[in-house]
């Protein structure tokens, strides 16, 4: 669906040239440290910024090339969160870019544990149920744009949507973008900054570090603690991989 | 009456778009038949219709009155739709032409204008209408230009906000400054031009006013109705607007070229009358809510009857004396935005 042909950027913030896919249908995590380049990286893919070399095409098409609004039936974008302006109601903020119709919504207000906040005002919930707003936005937009032709569920890119949710709530959303994925052949792009979230809920990994690719594959092929420790100076310890599930970390104190 | 007050934001948009819709132009034809028969030389559309008048106080009311009329209405809409649509542009309920600096911009070079590059005894030619409307449009546009770029250096936040409120000041000072200036070398009549017409007043209506007003601001109303939808999406941030199918420059062009033409060219008339486009919208946006579709026809529609009210007010409550009317509008705004800044540190 996405391709990158030595994508990069060659002034700050710089990144070098990337080649890769995502696919319909998987769950592609983004991890690095704090400035990697990881932002950037997901602003690329979405078109709202270009790339000074190489090219990234979607549905084999220069994403330059694209029409802003026809991309947006193609792919949807939940950047970090802003602080809100004005008193949207849940309901209508998810409206906000599609014509969605109502069961949808509701649907989506379900999945994301949302049901009894639709009536409430954003600027009265807290940071963590806006974000969950935030992304059932990006995935309205997305299904209720998808044209009858589409084989797939377009193209979502998420900037850490797991930044302000509690642990119960960041398994129901993973849980819920893997579910999402299969259903509609979604491909699903997250900057995470969790390394067990993304170890236990991605296909594919790409780390990023010092704004080039460090490493790409699976979980298990990349998150190895030698080189997250190289990467992120920090001390880790492996707490499971006997069991050939991914692998699982903590810090050592 | 009160059922439609009441409708819920659940129901159906166009349904309830269309009744509140209904419901303020009625409010306006209702307000522009009063101001039409209240006063010296009033006459109530019903004597017009029945031909019960004399001709001379017709003929006062077609020249005058009428005019006065049209040009509060078109002046009130742009003033609060440009309110409006800056407040979703900038993503913050407290920008508005006044506050911004954008009216005492254009005020800085109308008054410019009239002093500096005016001939002599071309006080009432078109030469000199035409040319203060380009020097208000002018002014609007650069203080615009600054005002913006100045937002999009420092980001969203509050650190913005506080950029943006501050940049009006000083650019309301400066122009204050300048306009000082100019008050000092000016002819005897061309300070008489500049007071007549700096304070905020509708007193100098004619047909020939009235109608560049009637052409040209419905010109920048219709850009701003249009960017609807659009502004809508930007309260998304621009990065997920983006995402959502905004291409936001071009919005952006768009909102600043309308607000600039039609603020200009409302200054260049009638001088600044002030807070109107705090005052409509904010209201408006605490029963409509801030979807952009609903909320920039009604404050046009709203900053319309408000003005047409105001300004009858001031041709009335020290009759035969006329106060100016943004004063007027000014002693209803500013302790408003007094109290929306007291009730925003307290929330925030």
């Amino acid at each position: 669906m996405l391709t990158l042909h030595g994508a990069a950027l060659t002034t700050p913030p710089t990144l070098a040239p990337l080649d890769g896919s995502v696919r319909p249908g998987e769950l592609l995590a983004i991890v690095g440290p704090n400035g990697a380049g990881k932002s950037t990286l997901l602003s690329l893919l979405s078109g709202f910024r270009a790339c000074q070399a190489g090219a990234i095409r979607l549905d084999g098409r220069d994403l330059a090339q694209w029409p802003v609004y026809a991309l947006a039936s193609r792919r949807a974008m939940v950047a970090q969160q802003e602080p809100p302006g004005f008193d949207w109601r849940v309901e209508e903020l998810i409206a906000l870019g599609s014509d969605p119709d109502p069961a949808l919504v509701t649907q989506l207000l379900d999945q994301m544990d949302l049901l009894d906040l639709s009536d409430r005002s954003i600027l009265t919930l807290s940071g963590g149920e806006r974000q969950r707003v935030l992304i059932a936005r990006g995935v309205c937009q997305l299904l209720s744009r998808r044209s009858h032709a589409a084989t797939d569920g377009g193209l979502l890119l998420l900037d850490e949507p797991t930044s302000a949710l509690d642990i119960g709530q960041q398994q129901r959303l993973m849980r819920q973008l893997r579910h999402w994925a299969h259903q509609h052949a979604m491909a699903i792009v997250c900057v995470l900054h969790d390394l067990n979230l993304a170890s236990l809920y991605a296909d594919r990994v790409w780390l990023i570090d010092n704004g080039a690719r460090a490493a790409h594959g699976t979980p298990a092929q990349v998150l190895t603690p030698e080189r997250l420790t190289s990467v992120y100076g920090a001390e880790l310890q492996i707490l499971s991989n006997a069991t050939g599930t991914a692998p699982l970390f903590a810090l050592v104190p | 009456m009160m059922a439609l007050l009441l409708r819920s934001r659940r129901e159906p948009f166009h349904q309830r778009a269309l009744g509140v819709l209904a419901l303020l132009a009625a409010l306006l034809a209702l307000s522009l038949a009063w101001s039409a028969s209240s006063g010296t030389f009033g006459l109530s559309p019903l004597t017009l219709i029945s031909d019960q008048a004399d001709a001379l106080s017709v003929q006062v009311w077609w020249q005058l009155r009428l005019p006065r009329l049209l040009l509060g209405a078109a002046v009130g809409a742009m003033l609060a739709g440009s309110g409006a649509a800056m407040q979703g542009l900038f993503r913050n309920p407290l920008a508005d032409p006044t506050l911004l600096g954008l009216a005492s911009g254009a005020g800085l070079f109308v008054a410019l204008w009239i002093v500096l590059f005016q001939g002599a005894g071309h006080g009432a030619g078109p030469v000199s209408l035409y040319g203060q409307f380009i020097a208000g449009f002018l002014g609007a546009l650069s203080v615009c230009a600054v005002v913006f770029g100045l937002a999009q250096r420092q980001g969203g936040g509050s650190a913005a906000v506080m950029t943006l409120l501050l940049a009006g000041l000083a650019i309301n000072t400066l122009a204050g400054a300048g306009g000082g200036i100019l008050a000092f070398i000016a002819s005897d009549e061309q300070l008489r031009q500049l007071s007549l017409w700096g304070m905020g007043t509708l007193t100098h209506s004619l047909w020939r006013t009235t109608l560049v007003a009637l052409v040209l601001i419905p010109l920048a109303l219709i850009g701003l109705l249009r960017s609807a939808r659009e502004l809508d999406l930007l309260q998304l941030g621009e990065t997920t607007a983006h995402g959502a199918g905004l291409d936001a420059p071009r919005l952006k062009r768009r909102v600043v070229v309308a607000t600039s033409l039609g603020v200009g060219l409302c200054v260049a008339l009638t001088g600044v009358i002030g807070f109107l486009g705090l005052l409509v919208p904010h209201c408006l946006r605490l029963w409509l809510g801030p979807g952009h579709r609903l909320l920039l026809p009604a404050s046009m529609l709203g900053g319309a009857i408000l003005l047409v009210v105001a300004d009858t007010l001031a041709r009335t409550l020290a009759a035969p004396a006329e106060i100016p009317v943004g004063l007027l509008t000014s002693l209803l705004g500013g302790p408003y935005f007094l109290y929306l800044l007291m009730r925003r540190s307290r929330t925030c």
